[in-house]
């Protein structure tokens, strides 16, 4: 592939849109902790120009050529998650850091990418718009194993994202329409209705300590209180930059992180809300708009399911800030704090990327 | 060379997903504008709360005297050291040098700041109290290095006589999470200080007052801005006691190494100069925050410290119930003054023997000589003509199966036995030999040293009913009688008086010319050691009052495990009465 290729059909706007997201990021962090001795904000810059670095570097490999070597990636980040549980650091109760050395990492984020591509792997085998039951569950596995080692370190938020990739790759694939509609509404239904009519207050607390042991219930309902009055008190316009006085009085747990969203709807107002959700809205309209201009097969199962999979983050923690889904500990992509999440989505944007920019059949 | 595949119902697929996020979208979109938009009043007054600080403003808590002004319980300056978790760069690091700045075990710190997790993170969680002027000085030299911790002034409750009328005072401690939830603590918070035990407990809302706070609005740093309102501190009421602070003294210094309880009480309105109980305890312990081991060796230590004998310790009566007898017996028409019985050392009720404490016997003896050398089988005779229904009824007019009703939280009512009684609990019926036993005050009766003093008092009365009580004041407590004529009690005063005055087997008790009546008791118990082997042991009682015609004072003992009671009772009782004289002028 020569360099003006790279040029013409490399998608600028879509890594213009992430980096957009990512800018208000840097800002809405540094606004939150700039009074803490710890410069979040730098780190964060850091992280994103070595995101950066990785998507170009992805960028120049053929995804399918990437896809054909899946499996040793694959097998590789499941032995790191394994050996994990035993020599994991620890930070707030779950072994779910890599130390290495100047940083930490979460193997728990990029696994993501690993699944995707061996999951791509197995069901791109076939030619055909029909996928052998015997894929499908091995697919199934593929999910699992890894999501049952996340939960034993224990993080269920990260492992609870696995999962909708697997829905999304049997959508895809074209289950029965009717068996996949059933599926997904028993799983809505009882899910919602479970959690807020079946459990008694004291069960869900119960529920809670088990599943999340690190966040207790009257702590994670503090953060859902807290983050509502800072997203309601914005307003319209907002309080303005560095003046939220939820965010700045320190009554947002976790603010630079899982609640970031609350910060902006706080010193932004509905409006930097609104112009941030229609940033990510283009972001996925931009992702879905490629997936019509795949080669083949392979391609699309890519873009789409990295597309699924931020979208599900995306959804989850907007609806966690303002108390429409439990606390589960689910980063915003692109625009929380944290070096891990930040490369898995740049590395996924780059993918898909890499998927666009090889869009004739022909080398 | 590749084909080209059919991708179309792949990308129907995938449009049909992206129709479904559009949707999703439009739904965060409309929830964001619901919460900023449409509630935006009602989190903005929430945010302003937020803002708002409340500082508590303590009350001091009232002061306990004894009746002659000796302050018992005190307010003294106490300055503890506090970590605001907000300062903290990482909770961890600080309780590792916290711990070694203080000294204090890191679990304990840890176990201590979990406790109030819950609490905002910018509010300060003591950690250490009662610092010393060095530990202060250091503290503060290294502020920099330390600005999680603050040092703060606190009012803190202690007892200048630790063990001293320990059981009467009670202590003080931090409210727990399960007494917040009550009617009555609704105004308090976790952290007030709230009466546990004694006279704290049974007055606390009076000694605590009211706390006041200071509301005030921060800057988005936390910083102080301005006060919105101030509500001044009602101190709490000083209360003055009915207790005598030298007799209570020197009955906890004759109680030394001892278990046992001392009660000395005025027969005439029912207050309590003494209140003895040993062993006792340090209720300054209590009110330290950091104590756990040492508190939880109070709670569990066999001789039971905590419980206050005199309310709470249960024993059978032995020969003191014989004065219920005898009035029972003379109110029934049953003996005269002049009746006797022939003690042979022995007697046979019901095909059983039954013997008299006097192996001897003590051969033809009347009514008074009954009481005075305390005779068995003289009462045998007249619990046997009683029969149960007419002792257990006698029994509760004088006093015992019920509460005296003092003002003292947890007292005990005991147990006098009945048919029914039995019938209900050991599901078996009454047997005659039973009321034999009962007649001497042994068998499955159980009264507390309190009832043993206020009938007593009854007896000293000649009748009139009083309610002990602590706390000083001109209530008239009790006017009420006992249906029994005067000359009986004057009868079984005059048995009391031989007892002690005329080589009865309260002599020891003896001192020359206070007229002190009283009677001796010893209940056989079988020994609580192990190591002893079921030995027999005898708890030692003695009660009686002074002078013998207008009665001042009423004193109530019983030594555990000390033998006979006209040996180990009765001259603790003479000591204190010789006391009572001295300070009193007879």
């Amino acid at each position: 592939m020569d360099f003006r290729r790279f040029i013409n059909h490399f998608d600028w706007s879509l890594l213009g849109i992430a980096l957009a997201i990512s800018v208000i990021g840097v800002l809405a962090i540094h606004s939150s902790t700039h009074y803490i001795d710890n410069e979040f904000y730098v780190k964060q810059v850091i992280w994103i120009v070595v995101s950066l670095v990785s998507l170009f570097l992805i960028v120049c490999i053929d995804y399918n050529y990437i896809i054909n070597y899946s499996p040793y990636y694959y097998f590789s980040m499941i032995i790191i998650l394994i050996s994990l549980l035993f020599f994991g650091s620890k930070i707030s109760k779950s072994r779910s850091w890599l130390d290495l050395g100047l940083f930490n990492i979460q193997p728990s984020e990029l696994t993501k990418i690993a699944i995707i591509l061996f999951l791509i792997y197995i069901l791109s085998r076939s030619r055909w718009d029909y996928i052998s039951w015997k894929d499908k569950l091995t697919g199934g596995l593929v999910i699992l194993l890894p999501m049952f080692l996340v939960i034993l370190q224990p993080d269920l938020g990260t492992a609870v994202t696995y999962f909708p990739i697997y829905l999304g790759a049997l959508f895809i694939t074209g289950i029965d329409k009717k068996i996949f509609i059933i599926i997904l509404v028993i799983l809505i239904l009882f899910s919602t209705f479970g959690w807020y009519f079946l459990l008694k207050d004291y069960q869900k607390q119960r529920i809670s300590i088990f599943l999340f042991p690190e966040k207790d219930p009257l702590n994670s309902g503090y953060h859902v209180i807290q983050s509502k009055i800072a997203i309601g008190s914005g307003g319209f316009l907002g309080k303005g930059y560095k003046k939220g006085t939820q965010s700045q009085l320190r009554f947002l747990p976790a603010r630079h992180t899982d609640f970031i969203l609350s910060v902006i709807g706080e010193e932004f107002g509905y409006l930097g809300i609104f112009i941030l959700l229609n940033l990510y809205f283009a972001l996925f309209y931009r992702i879905f708009n490629i997936i019509k201009q795949a080669k083949d097969r392979t391609g699309i199962y890519l873009v789409y399911l990295i597309g699924v999979l931020l979208f599900f983050q995306f959804f989850v923690n907007g609806m966690m800030v303002i108390g429409f889904f439990p606390v589960v500990g689910i980063p915003m992509p692109l625009l929380s704090y944290g070096g891990s999440s930040l490369l898995t989505t740049y590395i996924c944007i780059g993918l898909i990327i890499n998927v666009k920019m090889r869009k004739f059949i022909y080398g | 060379m590749k084909i080209y595949e059919d991708l179309t119902p792949l990308l129907k697929r995938s449009r049909i997903t992206f129709f479904i996020i559009c949707f999703m979208f439009l739904c965060i979109t409309v929830l964001f504008w619901k919460i900023q938009i449409l509630d935006h009043k009602k989190y903005i007054l929430l945010a302003e709360k937020n803002r708002l600080r409340e500082e508590n403003l303590t009350a001091s808590r009232g002061l306990i005297k004894d009746r002659n002004g000796v302050i018992l319980a005190e307010n003294r300056a106490s300055f503890n050291v506090s970590l605001i978790r907000e300062n903290c760069s990482d909770i961890n690091i600080s309780i590792k040098k916290i711990s070694k700045l203080l000294g204090i075990k890191e679990n304990i710190l840890r176990e201590r700041i979990n406790q109030y997790k819950f609490y905002p993170k910018f509010k300060p969680i003591v950690i250490k109290e009662n610092l010393k002027m060095e530990e202060i000085a250091r503290i503060e030299a290294l502020k920099i290095e330390f600005p999680e911790l603050v040092i703060q002034f606190e009012p803190k409750r202690y007892y200048p006589f630790h063990e001293i009328g320990a059981h009467i005072i009670g202590y003080v401690q931090e409210i727990s999470s399960q007494e917040l939830k009550k009617e009555k603590f609704k105004n308090l918070k976790m952290g007030d200080i709230i009466g546990k035990a004694g006279i704290e407990k049974k007055y606390d809302a009076l000694l605590r007052g009211k706390n006041g706070k200071i509301r005030k609005i921060v800057d988005s740093r936390g910083r102080f801005i301005r006060e919105l309102s101030r509500i001044k501190p009602i101190a709490g009421k000083d209360l003055s006691l009915t207790i005598d602070f030298d007799l209570q003294k020197k009955a906890q210094d004759l109680l030394a190494e001892k278990e046992g309880a001392i009660i000395m009480l005025n027969p005439k309105n029912g207050e309590i100069l003494v209140m003895a109980s040993n062993p006792s305890y340090d209720p300054n312990k209590f009110v330290r925050r950091f104590n756990q081991k040492e508190w939880e060796k109070l709670v569990n230590d066999a001789r039971s410290p905590l419980e206050n004998r005199a309310i709470r310790g249960l024993y059978a009566p032995g020969s003191i119930f014989k004065l219920t007898i005898a009035l029972a017996g003379l109110q029934n028409g049953l003996v005269r003054p002049r009746s006797s019985f022939y003690c042979g050392g022995k007697a046979f009720f019901y095909n059983k023997e039954f013997s008299c404490w006097n192996k001897g016997g003590h051969g033809k003896v009347n009514f008074y000589n009954a009481i005075r050398h305390s005779c068995n089988i003289y009462f045998y005779n007249i619990g046997n003509m009683l029969g149960i229904e007419k002792i257990n009824i006698w029994a509760n007019q004088l006093g015992f199966g019920k509460i005296t009703g003092i003002d003292l939280p947890g007292e005990k009512q005991g147990l006098v036995p009945s048919p029914e009684w039995k019938k209900i609990k050991l599901h078996s019926p009454w047997f005659p030999g039973e009321t034999i036993s009962l007649s001497i005050g042994q068998g499955p009766i159980l009264v507390t040293p309190l009832q043993i003093a206020v009938h007593t008092a009854i007896i000293a009365n000649r009748g009139k009913k009083i309610v002990p009580h602590l706390l000083k004041s001109n209530r008239e407590y009790s006017n009420e009688r006992i249906k029994i004529n005067k000359e009986y009690f004057e009868d079984v005063i005059e048995g009391m008086w031989e007892a002690v005055n005329l080589k009865g087997t309260g002599k020891l008790a003896q001192l020359q010319g206070f007229n002190i009546c009283g009677k001796t008791g010893s209940t056989q118990i079988i020994s609580k050691n192990e190591n002893e082997n079921n030995k027999i042991k005898t708890h030692s009682w003695f009660t009686g009052f002074a002078p013998r015609n207008n009665p001042q004072i009423v004193v109530t003992i019983i030594v555990e495990y000390g033998g006979m009671g006209g040996e180990t009772a009765a001259p603790l009782a003479r000591e204190l009465f010789k006391l009572y004289r001295e300070k009193n002028g007879f």
